[in-house]
């Protein structure tokens, strides 16, 4: 089986169908998407500026981590779970979106930074200071940065005839 | 504004890059100005990170709040130039802009002056939970312009 083929399938369950055609759930889950970014993405680039030095200097980015790791996590399921739903719908032209397959690879590489990292910035009871913890903010911003324009550009892409 | 202005001489219109380099921008700053609202809103709610108080925690954050919301206006204001017509006429930008106007008020005197004050738990969850709910319908205006 191929990935077209695959995708097409996916595509063409019913519930993907459903939603490629409603008028309305389709933006409300974009919607839900983009408030999720907003809202939880905000959070992740608030830890980033504290592992930068930049703010909320008098509570240990330690502090910082712990308090917001479980609003991360379920910011991101919601996140996630969106984009699932969406791209899911649109699967026959999202796989061959060279800004889709460029974000899923920046995905990959945010699971690959919090692996790395988790020692020494993110988990629990890791020390949070110095240079890892600059790196990783730094990296952190900068893959989310990269994640959240190319699903802007994604929209813009347009399939070679 | 009477002067002739023909949007097909915007740069948004002319160059491929400029109008979703201005969207990415508009999404960054978004993330920029609504996340740091909403962890003053999360501690209001009396979660998040409750070592500081949500005074502390606007004082922390209101740098990159304005910052953001610079931002998020200025390229919004760039979008609207694109097409500045199709976006006065379509009922989804004009909640936004609406809601816009209620929620920079809320935020700048409401909202700071509950995070700053040692109010009840009741009012500084309904102040958190109107602003998150006031931003949020901010960004599914946002993407409902394009949808309508």
């Amino acid at each position: 089986m191929t990935i077209a083929a695959i995708s097409h399938w996916i595509q063409s369950t019913a519930w993907a169908t459903a939603l490629r055609e409603s008028e309305l759930m389709y933006p409300l889950i974009m919607s839900a998407h983009m408030a999720s970014l907003g809202i939880f993405g905000g959070l992740i680039a608030m830890t980033d500026l504290r592992l930068l030095g930049l703010t909320m200097l008098s509570t240990p980015a330690q502090e910082v981590i712990a308090r917001l790791r479980v609003w991360k996590r379920f910011g991101f399921v919601i996140m996630i779970g969106c984009g699932i739903l969406l791209a899911s719908s649109k699967l026959d032209s999202y796989y061959p979106n060279p800004y889709f397959q460029i974000k899923m690879l920046l995905l990959g590489l945010v699971g690959v930074h919090a692996v790395m990292f988790h020692r020494s910035v993110y988990g629990k009871n890791a020390p949070a200071t110095g240079l890892p913890a600059k790196a990783a903010g730094a990296l952190s911003l900068l893959l989310w940065t990269g994640i959240l324009s190319m699903g802007r550009w994604i929209a813009y892409y347009e399939t070679p005839k | 504004m009477f002067l002739a202005y023909d949007p097909a001489t915007n740069p948004l219109n002319t160059n491929e890059w400029a109008f979703p380099l201005c969207e990415c921008f508009h999404l960054a700053a978004l993330a920029f100005s609504i996340g740091t609202i909403s962890m003053v809103d999360l501690r209001l709610l009396g979660a998040g990170v409750t070592e500081r108080s949500a005074a502390q925690l606007m004082r922390d954050t209101e740098v990159w709040t304005l910052l953001g919301l610079t931002v998020v206006i200025g390229s919004g204001l760039a979008i609207f130039s694109s097409d500045p017509i199709h976006y006065l006429r379509n009922g989804a930008f004009q909640f936004k802009m609406a809601g816009l106007l209620v929620a920079m008020i809320y935020n700048y005197t409401i909202h700071r002056g509950i995070a700053r004050g040692n109010r009840s738990a009741a009012v500084t969850v309904t102040a958190a939970c109107v602003s998150l709910a006031l931003w949020a319908s901010l960004v599914f205006a946002g993407v409902f312009i394009g949808f309508i």
